[in-house]
């Protein structure tokens, strides 16, 4: 599986971000009797160096949410427009810049670090922004909750003694939900055997989940040396 | 001279114009026969045509979610060739359908093709009123089959709701009926005018009151079903206090960002929105960046109606749907038919 630069790149800064936040949401920090409550504000004065300015950025990630949230529930401002992510962008920006022409970081490298970064801004911002006008709806891909399921069940029933509903109908949307109820009746097992067989059926039809090894990705060591980067910069090496 | 690559969470593409059922509230921007502006465009490309004009704005955008729309998508045969070549180019797919179509060998293949999520009509618990709404006899037992053949193969599906004065207050038991059927979550649309729901204006239009008791209803069910339920036409703050509904999605337009869901018509013809039949130019001839330049939305995204000019909440509510004003009265920063309803002082 080839991989360009920037893909790598993007999905690298991506990651990162969903780390730094906590799976992307933003959450409140919670006071204790005798903890205080760490400073919610940025320093006012910015650090010193290119490098310490630059790490601020990426430590703002909470505050990008928190701010995109909170843009949302207020209804004020331009949340769409995402202000404050552009004004990250743009310092990472300033940073990176002065740091190359210290000699700190090359040109090139400097690109592929920005690039990561761009792509978690968006990240960030799009995991919290509210829904547009037209939103094609985020769906939850994972098999429905047994909860759910046995009230779909009870809904099923109730709507079936109805008559309404033709029954061929009826007899795929009964046959259909017992299918999903049947996986939560799977011991670890079963499931592992299933998936098992999954496998093997996707490696019959030549479609076989490849190894690690065996994915070839193609990172360029540019884009290695900007992760490598990211990660010693985040680290505080 | 180089352009850049936009980001978009997001582009509709309508693969057709023609359709198989004739919906009161449709919005096509083709339909209808009073509109305010020249003929929109007719016809369609074919599937040579149709699949470069794909690769051309994939290109040229950076997007990884293609949502399929018509008309009624199913009706082009070659409606597998388009979401194969959109599996190829690593696309998520979405298509809206009125579910007609959707028996279960065509579900089976158009899932094998890569189609994602399905988005569906259901428009009340009652067959009369789906039908009425719809109208096409015996689409209420077709999209219910639809739904039931996705299910029996683990595909997804989304239900829409579109709310007007007709089928309202069949809210909650059509909520009931869409998670017993296993939708995974509903779009609770207020019946936006355009297209041929022009000509169904008074007819269908709800009022405010109506879509305040409504959101209640949405609301609780939401709760009780666990089952996402988004708003996501805009219903403008001065009308309807939203905030109370804490289970629900809101969203308003966002034309012009990464968020805007630009769409492309049949011909290659891209226009801010699918609601809107202002079209910026054709993807055919120019680049997808020169046609979304600020100085091509510019008319769009600036229009705000005189009425919310000290409003606070403007930015961000927009006076609602700006491009159904244009539809309905030809001036993009008209009061649309909904904010009409507003209080008069």
């Amino acid at each position: 599986m080839s991989t360009s630069r920037r893909d790598f790149m993007k999905v690298f800064g991506a990651a990162v971000a969903s780390l730094l936040v906590m799976r992307c949401q933003a959450i409140a920090p919670t006071p204790t009797c005798y903890v205080p409550m760490p400073p919610t504000s940025l320093p006012t004065i910015p650090p010193g160096s290119a490098r310490e300015r630059l790490r601020l950025c990426w430590r703002r990630f909470g505050e990008l949410a928190q701010a995109t949230v909170d843009g949302s529930n207020t209804q004020e401002g331009d949340a769409y427009q995402n202000p404050l992510g552009q004004q990250m962008i743009t310092e990472h920006r300033a940073a990176l810049d002065e740091m190359v022409v210290n000699g700190e970081i090359s040109n090139q490298v400097a690109g592929l670090v920005h690039e990561a970064y761009e792509a978690a801004v968006f990240h960030v911002w799009r995991s919290n922004v509210m829904i547009t006008c037209y939103e094609p709806v985020m769906v939850d891909y994972a098999p429905s909750s047994a909860d759910v399921l046995v009230k779909q069940a009870e809904l099923l029933n109730e709507i079936a003694g109805q008559g309404s509903i033709d029954a061929e109908t009826l007899a795929k949307a009964q046959a259909a939900l017992e299918h999903d109820m049947a996986f939560y009746q799977l011991s670890d097992e079963d499931v592992a055997a299933l998936y098992d067989k999954i496998l093997a059926e996707a490696q019959a039809q030549g479609q076989a989940i490849p190894s690690f090894e065996a994915l070839e990705m193609e990172v360029s060591p540019e884009a290695q040396e900007a992760a490598q980067f990211i990660i010693t910069l985040l680290t505080g090496k | 001279m180089s352009w850049p690559r936009p980001r978009l969470q997001s582009l509709i593409f309508e693969v057709t114009q023609r359709c198989n059922h004739a919906c009161l509230h449709c919005y096509n921007v083709w339909q209808g026969e009073d509109s305010p502006h020249p003929p929109y465009p007719r016809g369609e490309l074919d599937t040579s045509q149709t699949l470069a004009l794909i690769a051309k704005a994939l290109d040229e955008v950076d997007c990884h979610h293609v949502t399929l729309t018509g008309g009624e998508p199913l009706l082009r045969r070659d409606l597998p060739e388009l979401l194969t070549f959109l599996k190829t180019r690593q696309v998520q797919t979405t298509v809206i359908s009125n579910g007609r179509l959707l028996d279960e060998p065509t579900v089976v293949k158009l899932l094998e093709c890569g189609a994602g999520l399905f988005e569906l009509p259901l428009l009340s618990h009652q067959r009369a009123t789906h039908d009425q709404l719809s109208g096409a006899p015996g689409a209420w037992d077709a999209v219910l089959a639809g739904m039931a053949n996705l299910r029996l193969h683990r595909g997804q599906f989304a239900v829409a709701f579109v709310a007007t004065r007709l089928n309202i207050e069949h809210l909650y038991p059509t909520l009931r009926l869409a998670s017993a059927f296993g939708a995974r979550a509903v779009m609770f649309n207020r019946f936006n005018p355009g297209g041929r729901g022009r000509q169904n204006l008074d007819l269908l239009l709800p009022n405010p009151e109506q879509v305040r008791q409504a959101l209640q209803t949405a609301n609780a069910a939401a709760a009780e079903l666990r089952l996402p339920i988004a708003c996501s036409i805009p219903i403008q703050p001065c009308l309807v206090d939203t905030r109370p509904y804490t289970n629900l999605g809101f969203g308003y337009c966002a034309a012009g960002g990464e968020r805007a869901y630009y769409t492309l018509d049949p011909l290659g013809n891209l226009r801010p929105c699918n609601h809107s039949d202002l079209i910026l130019g054709s993807l055919l001839e120019e680049r997808f960046a020169e046609l979304t330049a600020p100085a091509r939305m510019q008319a769009f995204t600036q229009a705000i109606p005189a009425y919310c000019a000290g409003c606070e909440r403007r930015t961000q509510c927009q006076g609602g749907c700006k491009a159904a004003a244009q539809v309905c009265y030809g001036a993009l920063d008209a009061e649309e038919p909904f904010l009409r309803l507003r209080p008069k002082n």
